[in-house]
């Protein structure tokens, strides 16, 4: 047997050959059909039509993509900025607390673990306007709550982006816990000697000691933020009128109640070139020396 | 010796497989939409029965979950069971343009099942003149209400609108709800409103014009009845109060709202009979329903059906037992008392065949409220008094776009005249494609 066969790089790819080939058929040519397919006017059964590039111009002609690019822009947003604050202070707070820490660890941790279904009836519950919060207070004669956020359509996008929050933020927790954990004590030392206070030792030591870390969960909120489905689709489909709308959301009702395939193929593939920018972007920071 | 055992051995085993695969009843396969409430009684009162019944045909009953999701792919593959259910006309529409759903049209001059349906049911399922698929369930909208309380304040049921209107203040100034009903969970549940406005305001012969084209739903008509289905649920806030709370509430809230006098109606599908029947049946109120009340003169003066078939049964254009699954759908229509007993097992919620039932075929235990419509329903579809439900008549994306932006117009962003005119939009879209469902001719 040639021994390029059987060398330790021919065996690696042996072993990666079984994924490689699933990624291919369940991942990779379902995208590349899905790039050819929003050329099309297909509706998922019958005959396909070219219509050339007609599905881009439709879709900068719909106010609902428009809403829902919006939509998924103040969402990044939200997840860019309160979990992570929150997270960040929690984990710091929590690596100075020496006894019963697993115990805040499971009850911040517990939400992520939790089907979103589970989650999103537990926030449905809560805000219900007769047996929630809103029933509770209007039997002690008070005005609050009365309406359910998810059903109003000033608040529905972002009551909904509460709850994935409130699922979300433990899970930063933890991984911003295991990025404090590596950071070396002799720093942390060397300051109290300094006289540093605790927030001078958390913006100059911890905070650039986590970097790597805390560009990766950024990373990831930005990528995961695209996608966001299933808590906009079990709390309120979208509604009330579009107002909680996302890209995916979108394109799961082009594709599945109306038929659009076609047309919904185009809007996955404005999600890829979206993702790929990003992903491009960090590349590039990391080219140019960033720790990233 | 050992020779001679193994040759009888062998004959007998060959004997027993020729025998198995020569006498072997058919196996059709049948894939229908599941539900935790109904799944045993159909499979106890339909499959098995069906199966103790006779022994040429064994017929497997598949529950499946969101069935439209499960068998498309089965389907585009070339593969999949039998026989299937489809949500409605709309999807056999697509599947029948695919080539993926057979021709029942030999099984249907074979058997008469022409002279078995209801008329407007058996058109339901003609595409380009032949039969893909027949109703497994009928239901039309109505609405119910607490006749112990309307006794109580003597208000009489509304049949006009200034009596809507004048009952919904008086139902209103005793601190209830006018109508219980909301769309958590289920977001297409708006269009059951706007099928009802558009039925009884526009009336049936303008909606049968607008859907084959003669008419334009941009019309006053139409226009209007999206505006006074606005003011009703806005303004008024017939539904639960008002706008927010509909939008939060589900099936069993609405329903607990309309049994303990939350609310004094509940407008719904004849899919509400079980669970009103049931909640009722834990109070002591006593409840009725009637046809909707017609809101404009142009609807008639008389009340309308609106049409509706919950969910289709079709046969796999690439089944290989074709026959068999025939022989099981005329089973199930040939026999109407024992279609009104399964329907009856199941609150009549599900699995109401549309048959030309007569009188005869009732048990004389069912509830009179229940026979009424049966009856009523089966005689005003029969001279024409019909109207038309959304579901059942609009191709998808028409029907996904009334659900959808009806929101839009209660929130104030759009007016109903640009309501209509998207749906106008995506109609002569739908026709252009030929994607429209079948109406039988008025």
């Amino acid at each position: 047997m040639p021994k390029f066969l059987t060398s330790i790089n021919a065996i690696s790819w042996y072993f990666l050959f079984p994924v490689i080939f699933i990624h291919f058929f369940v991942v990779a040519f379902p995208s590349i059909l899905s790039l050819l397919l929003c050329l099309t006017d297909w509706n998922g059964f019958g005959r396909i039509n070219y219509v050339g590039l007609e599905n881009f111009q439709e879709l900068f002609r719909d106010r609902v993509f428009k809403k829902a690019v919006k939509h998924n822009i103040i969402w990044t947003v939200m997840f860019l900025t309160i979990p992570v604050i929150v997270a960040l202070i929690i984990a710091y707070l929590l690596t100075g607390i020496k006894r019963g820490q697993l115990f805040y660890r499971l009850v911040y941790f517990f939400p992520y673990i939790l089907a979103s279904i589970v989650n999103c009836l537990i926030w449905r519950y809560i805000f219900h306007p007769r047996h929630g919060l809103g029933g509770w207070f209007e039997n002690q004669g008070i005005d609050f709550l009365a309406k359910s956020p998810f059903a109003m359509k000033e608040t529905a996008l972002y009551a909904v982006a509460w709850v994935d929050m409130w699922h979300f933020w433990g899970f930063l927790v933890i991984i911003y816990l295991t990025g404090m954990y590596q950071v070396d004590d002799s720093l942390y030392e060397a300051a109290d000697i300094e006289g540093a206070t605790k927030f001078q030792k958390f913006r100059y030591i911890t905070l650039p000691m986590i970097r790597p870390i805390f560009v990766l969960s950024l990373i990831i909120i930005i990528i995961w933020s695209v996608p966001t489905f299933d808590y906009v689709y079990i709390l309120t489909m979208g509604g009330p009128a579009y107002s909680s709308e996302v890209v995916a959301n979108h394109l799961y009702s082009q594709a599945f109640q109306r038929m659009n395939v076609g047309y919904a193929s185009t809007i996955g593939v404005m999600m890829f070139f979206y993702v790929g920018i990003i992903v491009g972007f960090f590349a590039i920071l990391r080219r140019m020396g960033w720790e990233v | 010796m050992m020779n001679k055992i193994l040759k009888i051995f062998l004959t007998f085993i060959l004997t027993a497989f020729f025998a198995t695969s020569t006498f072997a009843a058919t196996k059709v396969v049948w894939w229908m939409e599941s539900s935790a409430d109904t799944d045993p009684t159909v499979q106890e009162m339909m499959c098995d029965a069906f199966n103790a019944e006779q022994d040429e045909v064994e017929l497997e009953c598949v529950f499946k979950e969101d069935i439209n999701d499960t068998i498309r792919p089965a389907l585009l593959s070339g593969s999949g069971p039998d026989m299937f259910d489809t949500p409605g006309a709309s999807y056999i529409k697509i599947y029948q343009d695919a080539g993926l759903v057979k021709s029942m049209q030999e099984y249907a001059d074979q058997y008469g099942w022409q002279d078995k349906l209801l008329g407007w049911a058996y058109n339901s399922g003609v595409f380009d003149g032949e039969l893909y698929s027949i109703p497994k369930n009928y239901e039309t909208m109505i609405y119910f209400y607490n006749k112990t309380l309307f006794e109580e304040n003597g208000w009489s049921t509304p049949n006009t609108l200034e009596e809507v209107e004048s009952l919904a203040a008086k139902i209103k100034a005793k601190g209830m709800n006018v109508y219980a009903y909301g769309s958590a969970g289920w977001q297409p549940t708006h269009e059951h409103l706007v099928g009802n406005y558009f039925n009884t305001y526009a009336g049936p012969e303008n909606v049968y014009k607008a859907l084959i084209g003669e008419k334009k739903w941009t019309d006053p008509e139409f226009v209007e009845a999206i505006e006074l289905l606005r003011k009703h649920m806005v303004d008024e806030g017939y539904w639960s109060g008002d706008l927010e709370t509909y939008y939060s509430l589900d099936w069993d809230d609405f329903n607990n709202e309309f049994a303990t006098r939350g609310s004094a109606m509940l407008m719904i599908g004849t899919w509400g009979f079980n669970v009103t029947a049931t909640n009722f049946g834990e109070s002591s109120d006593d409840w009725d329903w009637n046809p909707l009340p017609i809101l404009n003169s142009q609807a008639g003066s008389a009340p309308n059906y609106q049409l509706a078939t919950g969910g289709t049964m079709s046969i796999n254009a690439s089944s290989k037992n074709a026959d068999g699954a025939a022989k099981v759908i005329d089973w199930i229509l040939s026999d109407k008392a024992r279609a009104l007993k399964v329907t009856g097992s199941l609150g009549y919620g599900a699995w109401l065949l549309p048959l030309k039932y007569t009188d005869a075929d009732f048990d004389p235990n069912i509830d009179p409220r229940q026979k009424r419509f049966l009856t009523e329903f089966a005689e005003a579809s029969d001279s024409g008094n019909y109207g038309y439900t959304t579901w059942t008549f609009y191709p998808n994306d028409p029907g996904v776009h009334i659900w959808k932006d009806m929101e839009v117009v209660w929130a104030g962003d759009i007016t109903p005249l640009e309501f209509m005119e998207e749906s106008q939009r995506l109609w002569d879209q739908a026709r252009a494609d030929d994607a429209l469902v079948p109406v039988g001719k008025r």
